[in-house]
């Protein structure tokens, strides 16, 4: 399995980036709080859309796509 | 992921603070009641809660004989139980600023790390504006009294009376009686005539009289003479400079809706207005209950039921001015009888890279 995205159904508003399990243990103040520049995190929010950085680091748990809103992110 | 709302009245924060800083807030005074955020939200967090009428400052600020609108009139008026006419499920919005985007009145704005989706190039936004050139403007306040929003303040400062007098009244004391007519019947009270025997006599405030002659010819022995500066000067000394009208033309662009009353009214074509959205508005007059829900909310006084004929004769159809109306479709929401139908054909927005987000613009084309 593959994480994906598509960001022409990304609306930007940066859930998945919260709600990942793997960001919040490489940058924790990233889920508690106060934001997260690194590019060691999965994914983040460029320019306002969704992208990937650190991809090898996905344990495939799936939190990202149950929150998503659009279906902009997902397992494959 | 916790978002945090705060309440402040009938206004409201959403927070968000990972990764970036969010906040969504909402502008109850600003909210038309429109529902397109309603119908954008990819969450369906939002419900349009309470109609209620657009407050009005000059036109009448209630008509409606609709029963759920005429109970909200009732909360409106009393301000501490009246409800905002949005709500947001704080734990079911992800933040992503879709309502700010589709918002034609913007009471909805997304901030990110302090700044505007606005501001933000990424973003699509909606193309309108609302601008009066002071160069042209003639400050008549036109525009003021028929702005539906009570948006637009126009300043003026009006030229010093006495510096529009072309003329000056002298009067001659040999003849002067001290009767006392001419301060009597002056318009500008600008003559004080003292009748003390011995010491008569009989002053004229140059920077009141307006030279309007009235004195003349109201002197039974033709003591007054008229000095008229336009002719015996040879030529007219009105300064022009003096004489004009200065002043600022203001849009308060927080609840400007941009729907052009002020650009159609004005004499001097000072005001342009550039509306988002294109489209029709549609009214089915045998659906009408002439109930007048649509005139309560609709944000732009375009829709009126025309004057009675009458005492207790009211209209029984509804009329538009279409050119002020915005599309937004507030009208057709708050109609029981669904007599109203709005239809946006063209959205004028920034470009941006993100489908979802032209498919959200769209979206409010049908």
């Amino acid at each position: 399995m593959e994480l994906k995205v598509d960001q022409d159904k990304c609306l930007g508003c940066g859930v998945c980036v919260i709600a990942c399990p793997v960001n919040a243990s490489i940058s924790p103040e990233n889920a508690g709080g106060h934001g997260s520049k690194t590019t060691e995190t999965i994914m983040m929010v460029e320019n306002g859309f969704i992208k990937l950085f650190s991809v090898d680091k996905c344990d495939k748990c799936g939190t990202c796509q149950m929150f998503c809103p659009t279906e902009a992110i997902w397992l494959e | 992921m916790v978002n945090v709302k705060e309440i402040e009245g009938k206004n409201f924060n959403i927070k968000r603070s990972a990764e970036e800083d969010r906040i969504l807030s909402f502008k109850d005074h600003v909210c038309i009641g429109c529902g397109l955020c309603e119908a954008t939200c990819p969450v369906e967090a939002i419900c349009l809660d309470e109609v209620a009428p657009i407050e009005r400052k000059y036109t009448e600020t209630y008509f409606s004989g609709h029963e759920k609108i005429a109970q909200n009139y009732a909360l409106f008026k009393n301000d501490n139980e009246a409800k905002a006419k949005l709500c947001i499920a704080e734990d079911k919005c992800v933040l992503c600023g879709m309502c700010s985007g589709v918002c034609p009145a913007g009471a909805l704005e997304l901030t990110i790390g302090g700044v505007s989706i606005k501001e933000n190039e990424a973003y699509p936004s909606l193309v309108t504006s609302a601008e009066i050139d002071e160069d042209k403007c003639l400050f008549c306040k036109k525009c003021e009294a028929a702005c539906p929003r009570a948006s637009i303040t126009i300043d003026r400062t009006l030229p010093n009376r006495a510096d529009l007098v072309t003329g000056e009244i002298e009067v001659c004391e040999d003849e002067c009686i001290y009767c006392g007519a001419c301060a009597e019947l002056c318009p500008a009270e600008a003559i004080v005539v003292d009748k003390t025997t011995g010491e008569e006599s009989i002053v004229i405030d140059k920077e009141k009289c307006v030279y309007c002659l009235v004195c003349k010819k109201a002197c039974p022995v033709n003591a007054i003479k008229a000095v008229c500066r336009s002719c015996s000067y040879g030529e007219y000394d009105l300064d022009p400079a003096k004489a004009a009208i200065t002043g600022n033309a203001i849009i308060d662009n927080e609840t400007c809706i941009k729907c052009g009353w002020c650009e159609g009214v004005c004499p001097a074509d000072a005001a342009t207005v550039k509306q988002a959205f294109k489209g029709t508005l549609e009214i089915d007059e045998e659906k009408c209950g002439t109930c007048g829900a649509c005139i309560d909310v609709c944000p732009c006084n375009v829709l009126s039921f025309p004057k009675s004929s009458g005492p207790g004769d009211r209209g029984t159809h509804l009329v538009k001015e279409e050119d002020y109306c915005i599309h937004c479709g507030a009208c057709a929401k708050a109609c029981p009888n669904g007599a109203l139908t709005v239809t946006r054909t063209d959205i004028d927005y920034t470009p941006t890279s993100s489908k979802s987000w032209i498919a959200a613009f769209e979206a409010l084309k049908n």
